[in-house]
């Protein structure tokens, strides 16, 4: 009780500390007046003379004011107020301090911020609708298999009239669609097939015509689209007039109904509506395709009583339909989350990110520490002339928080600003790279995040003013002491070491990484394929599984069709002027392939990784029978495949350069046997069949083509003829002579138009110029390292020169008396040395320890190890630098001014 | 015998003082300083400078209580009250303050 009564009294004047004063003086007021009076009644005295004896007797107001202020707690507000203004003051009068501590603790918090406010986008997103925490998605949890089981449409419908928690539900699907308008461009566009409730949950209006509705629905309405605003922009150019106009989706002739306002992406990132026109009836039940259901809570609904709902539909369910029933758990979640971006190791991975960057906040600003310990050291003296003035340790350690206090406040806004920025070419480098965001990302910075920057900004400051404040302020009076009679002053004790090891350790670890990546990047860059890939125009290849109404949907007619399709693209490509060469493949050069883990017979020469024993990890892709001889590269040794490796049951592949190199250690690879090692497998294995996998024999080698998007491109591959009855995605080279083959892109897309409307045609791109985008995504992280491992470095650097130069300078006067005394100039200058460059060589060893940690040995480049090997030598300089200019100085002083240093 | 003076939390008499004269009744800062010379004949006079702040610091303490309320005069004023928590340190106080009191009289007597 007692506890809450003072707390409230605390809060309450702390709150309101203007309001607090004025009622003080009202109460000091009504003390004077009430005394006044008494003195006019009780003594007979005039109203004015009353007065000024009440004044005299009730003393000083100002000084009561001041001691109640103390009695509240609240002297310290006004003690902080003179502190940050001290502290400002400092910034101004340090001015390398204040940039070199505050440009790190602005690059701590950029960093930490921009992460936080990334990931907490990625994990709690907040949606841009309106009510958005009562729109909730609806799934069919498999407990059995343990995933959600979307083949829902019978369940869709029977929540649809059965829920009662939930209104407004809707489902969709998505697909990718050749959106054909009248100028006759194709191009593939993605389309939500989605109920007409989905713009009532969104709470979205159309700028123009109008939104989905029920009787869109109907099997025998007409066909209609509602368009995004980037759709009408791009494709219509921004047209008032374009609804009522007609498109194609595929084979399908459309009506534009409606154009929804900019930012609409409902449900995830799509521009283009369309109905969702699947019956529950023609599927038996729990099969049918995937959907995915949304809705609304009803109004004064819960979550929990949502799920309560569902919870009893569900066993209802599963006693009734036992077959497809028994093991569905009905989930409602937040909408979001049914979007699965990450999966629960990934939460992992950002918790302990965000550890990482508090770490990497207490380490930048543990050498700003260093930094403000050492000028506080300089202040000693004023220090300990403030003590004996009365200023308590408290009062001290409180002043130097103060002062970093302002430097990381002034730190902190530019920090912020420019994880905002960062945040922003986050999402970008992302969207280049992976397609759209959900449209739920933004951005701009929450507030959370801005509180996450404060609540770092108080620790470091803790950490930088409070830590060198108590170290300082630690045994004062003995230190002066001894000082005056002759002693060292203020030394740099074991944490401090500790702190400059940390600090090489980690700023070694930094550019290391950043540079094998960067080795990586350019290597993948600057790679000269063994073909004129300039000549090329490539491009990812798509059909709609569903053909036409009524046709064969089974997986074989699919695969036919498919492949009837590509050789028609491929005649007609060829009928094309300039067109020399036409080829297919699953992945083309430069782009990622999916490592696998594989086994040679009788095992391969090259060292093998230890976590798999027996097993190497290699890439492989499916090409054309004429592939090679399309691009026109070489072959090695061996042949190059004909057509009858095409047919279902060949065994046979060729490896590239690497391969020999690396798996087979240069020997002869032509005639040994390779399988897929699926116990090891990341991807699964290739193909639908079980069992031990099947040997492939090596019939040639070609040269390395790059497997790759952005690592090392010397990766060892091999690869398969592209079988007629395996599904792999399905790339398609073109060569073009004479003349930018880019040119002949609307021409591609024209061709594929014409062999069949429902043939997407996507990512059409030189080859050249192939893998650009995973090569400006893994350019940014270079680039963000590298900003990193700079600043990093400068940091260290500044705060080592600082301290080091620092301690070599306290010991000034005792190199003068030695040097006075005859000591060995040598001896002298090693006795200096010794120590700071212990710190270094102890700090790289710990580097390289931790960058063993953080990457494979063997992925570390030799250019990367050089890099290190130059960044320790550097930093050894700047390590000697700052020993030599103080020990220069110090050997040349006469002893007689030596003895006069402080 | 071994005595205790008492608490910091209550520095003094001054505290003492005012918890007593709040255990009868409610009152203002002025009514308080008036009250208590009444009481003790004008020996104790109380300094009107230091009784805010302590009464300050009792509050802080969470032992007495403030509301603006009006005087029979109709005059707005502060009217502090003693808490729950008040009156039980107002009675170990006074305890101790009375054993210490004994003591200090009995040392005094002997020498």
């Amino acid at each position: 009780m007692r506890l809450v009564h003072a707390a409230r009294a605390r809060l309450r004047l702390l709150f309101a500390r203007r309001d607090a004063e004025s009622r003080m003086r009202e109460e000091f007021r009504f003390h004077l007046d009430m005394e006044a009076e008494r003195l006019v009644r009780e003594e007979g005295l005039t109203p004015p003379e009353a007065r000024r004896r009440a004044v005299i007797a009730f003393g000083l107001a100002a000084q009561h004011e001041d001691a109640m202020r103390d009695g509240r707690g609240l002297a310290w507000l006004g003690g902080l107020a003179l502190d940050l203004r001290l502290g400002g003051r400092m910034l101004v009068k340090y001015p390398g301090l204040t940039a070199v501590g505050g440009l790190a603790m602005a690059f701590a918090i950029w960093v930490a911020a921009g992460a936080f406010e990334f990931t907490g986008q990625v994990l709690f997103p907040r949606l841009p609708l309106p009510d958005a925490d009562r729109v909730v998605a609806l799934e069919r949890w498999d407990a059995a298999a343990g995933r959600a089981q979307p083949q829902a449409l019978h369940d869709f419908a029977a929540w649809r009239s059965d829920l009662r928690s939930v209104t407004e539900l809707g489902a969709y699907r998505l697909a990718q669609r050749n959106l054909i308008t009248a100028d006759g461009e194709s191009l593939p566009t993605e389309v939500a097939e989605i109920s007409a409730a989905a713009f009532r949950v969104a709470r979205a209006r159309p700028l123009l015509g109008r939104a989905l509705s029920e009787a869109d629905e109907r099997p025998d309405a007409p066909a209609v689209a509602v368009i995004g605003h980037d759709v009408w922009r791009a494709r219509f150019g921004a047209d008032s007039g374009v609804v009522g106009r007609e498109v194609r989706l595929g084979r399908t002739p459309t009506t534009v109904v409606g154009v929804m306002p900019e930012g609409f992406a409902f449900p995830v990132a799509q521009s283009l509506w369309v109905p969702l026109r699947l019956s529950p009836l023609d599927y038996p039940r729990g099969a049918g395709p995937a959907i995915t259901i949304f809705g609304r809570l009803a109004r004064g609904a819960t979550l929990d009583e949502a799920q309560a709902e569902l919870t009893t539909w569900g066993r209802r369910a599963a006693a009734d339909f036992p077959g497809t029933h028994r093991h569905l758990r009905p989930r409602v979640m937040p909408y979001a989350q049914s979007v699965a971006l990450v999966d629960g190791s990934a939460l992992l991975v950002t918790k302990s990110s965000y550890v990482f960057f508090v770490m990497l906040v207490v380490l930048i600003c543990g050498n700003v520490a260093l930094l403000m310990f050492a000028r506080a050291a300089t202040r000693e003296g004023e220090i300990a002339v403030r003590n004996s003035l009365g200023a308590t340790r408290r009062r001290i350690v409180a002043q130097l928080f103060a002062e970093a206090l302002v430097l990381g406040g002034v730190a902190a806004a530019v920090g912020l600003g420019a994880a905002g920025l960062g945040v922003r070419l986050l999402v970008r480098a992302f969207e280049a790279h992976s397609g759209r965001l959900p449209f739920w990302f933004h951005a701009g910075l929450s507030p959370w995040t801005v509180l996450y920057a404060v609540l770092l900004t108080v620790l470091g400051a803790a950490i930088a003013g409070v830590l060198p404040g108590l170290k300082v302020t630690r045994g004062l009076q003995a230190r002066l002491r001894q000082t005056a009679a002759g002693a060292g002053g203020l030394r740099f004790g074991g944490i401090w070491t500790a702190v400059i090891v940390a600090q090489i350790a980690v700023t070694l670890g930094f550019p290391v990484v950043a540079f094998s990546v960067y080795g990586g990047v350019r290597g993948a860059r600057t790679m000269v394929a063994d073909f004129p890939a300039a000549e090329f125009l490539s491009a990812r290849i798509a059909l709609d599984r569903e053909a036409s109404p009524g046709a064969d949907t089974s997986l074989a007619a699919f695969v036919a069709r498919r492949r009837a399709t590509a050789r028609e693209l491929e005649r007609r490509l060829h009928a094309e002027p300039g067109v020399v060469g036409v080829t297919f493949a699953e992945r083309l050069p430069r782009m990622h392939h999916l490592p696998h883990w594989i086994e040679v017979d009788s095992g391969g020469a090259a060292p093998q990784d230890p976590r798999f024993p027996g097993g190497y990890r290699t890439s492989s892709a499916a090409v054309d029978a004429d592939y090679f001889d399309v691009l026109g590269v070489p072959v090695r040794a061996g042949r190059a495949f004909h057509a009858g490796d095409l047919a279902p049951g060949s065994r046979v592949v060729i490896v590239n350069e690497s391969f020999v190199r690396l798996v087979l250690g240069g020997r002869n690879p032509i005639g040994r046997h390779l399988r897929y090692d699926w116990r090891n497998d990341e991807s699964g294995p290739l193909s639908e069949s079980a069992g031990p996998a099947p040997w492939y024999e090596i019939v040639g080698v070609v040269p390395d083509l790059g497997m790759s998007a952005a690592a090392d491109p010397k990766v060892a591959g091999f690869y398969h003829p592209l079988a007629a009855d395996v599904v792999v995605p399905l790339h398609v080279a073109v060569r073009v002579r004479g003349g930018d083959a880019a040119a002949f892109a609307p021409r591609l897309r024209a061709v594929a138009a014409a062999v069949d409307p429902t043939l997407r045609v996507d990512d059409v791109a030189r080859m050249d110029t192939l893998s650009d985008a995973g090569i400006a995504f893994s350019m940014f992280w270079v680039r963000l390292l590298g900003v990193v491992s700079a600043v990093a470095m400068l940091l260290s650097m500044a705060g080592i020169y600082a301290v080091m130069a620092f301690t070599v300078a306290r010991r000034t006067r005792e190199i003068g008396i030695r040097v006075a005394l005859g000591a060995s100039r040598r001896r002298l200058v090693a006795s200096v040395f010794a120590r700071p460059l212990a710190q270094v060589a102890l700090g790289v060893v710990a580097g390289g320890v931790l960058t063993v940690l953080l990457r494979d040995v063997e992925e570390a480049t030799p250019a990367a190890l050089a890099g290190a090997l130059a960044y320790s030598v550097f930093m050894l300089g700047v390590c000697l630098l700052a020993c030599i200019v103080p020990t220069r100085r110090a050997l040349r002083v006469e002893p007689t001014v030596a003895m006069r240093v402080d | 015998m071994t005595t205790r003076p008492p608490s910091d939390a209550l520095r003094g008499s001054l505290d003492l003082l005012v918890l007593k004269t709040l255990s009868l009744q409610p009152m203002h800062g002025w009514g308080i300083s008036q009250r208590v010379q009444q009481i003790s004949d004008g020996v104790l006079e109380v300094n009107q400078g230091s009784l805010y702040p302590a009464l300050q610091r009792l509050e802080k303490a969470g032992l007495v209580t403030s509301a603006w309320s009006t005087t029979d005069h109709n005059r707005r004023a502060r009217y502090y009250s003693l808490t729950a928590a008040g009156r039980r340190a107002l009675g170990t106080e006074l305890e101790s303050w009375r054993r210490f009191a004994a003591g200090l009289e009995a040392v005094l007597r002997t020498t």
